[in-house]
């Protein structure tokens, strides 16, 4: 039998008003993946990043746009896919900064990748911006019990 | 978000208490902005009571020490609670700020 894969959706409007329920919900379902309070923390940061370029460079901070986060839970993935409805942006398009060059701008796309294990862009169906943000589900100990 | 302003020892306390986000950090750049128009020499950020900062946060902290530093003025964070100091850590900003154990010690500094 293959290994279920719980999602949850959220589709909110650009205001970044909703961050801090965007943040409850990151940060509920990675505790349940088995993320620890840390590591969760740091999902919620890449969660919030990805969320915010959105805001800033697809929607140009237009707060009345669609965004879409479907988060996938598998015994072996934590994956989070948002979903916008504006402008494609390329992957090439979008440079991170070289963290010795100091200056305010560009921790966004270096945070994203150093706390997750993969990060992809991509088009989605509707000419937007389909960002995911994927990371293993740590080894369980064996002498833990199951909660769900 | 809420920014508490308070003149001591000849500098500035800003306590910054909440959500440091794309939403909220221009309330806090604007503090940061009046302190380091007015040429303050000492300005000091109490962060014990963030409950989160993002990349628009350490920004807002980055342009802000940048401009500090203009003026040979100092910028010094302090009681950084645990997950907000792994933020600066994961930027590798934790060696680029002074950061101070608490308001007394970044007064002292």
């Amino acid at each position: 039998m293959t290994d279920p894969v719980h999602r949850v959706h959220v589709s909110v409007c650009s205001h970044p008003h909703y961050l801090d329920a965007l943040r409850d919900v990151v940060r509920d379902t990675a505790a349940l993946s088995g993320f620890g309070e840390d590591v969760a923390e740091q999902i919620v940061l890449a969660a919030v990043e990805g969320w915010t370029n959105v805001i800033r460079h697809c929607y140009a901070n237009c707060y009345e746009m669609r965004i879409d986060l479907e988060i996938r839970m598998s015994s072996e993935d934590f994956t989070l896919e948002i979903n916008d409805y504006g402008e494609f942006v390329p992957p090439d398009k979008m440079k991170g900064r070289d963290l010795d060059d100091v200056r305010p701008g560009g921790l966004g796309l270096h945070l994203m990748n150093k706390v997750m294990d993969d990060v992809s862009h991509t088009k989605n169906d509707w000419g937007g911006t389909s960002l995911r943000l994927s990371k293993k589900i740590p080894e369980k100990d064996p002498d833990e019990e199951e909660d769900w | 978000m809420e920014v508490t302003r308070e003149e001591r020892n000849g500098g500035i306390l800003l306590d910054v208490a909440g959500n440091v986000d794309i939403y909220t950090s221009p309330e806090l750049r604007g503090e940061l902005k009046a302190a380091i128009d007015a040429k303050c020499p000492r300005i000091v950020v109490d962060m014990a009571r963030v409950t989160f900062v993002d990349s628009s946060g350490l920004a807002t902290l980055i342009e802000g020490l940048q401009r500090v530093k203009t003026f040979n003025g100092r910028l010094v964070l302090c009681a950084l609670p645990k997950t907000v100091l792994g933020v600066f850590q994961l930027s590798n900003l934790d060696t680029l700020f002074e950061i101070a154990p608490d308001r007394d010690a970044a007064f002292a500094a």
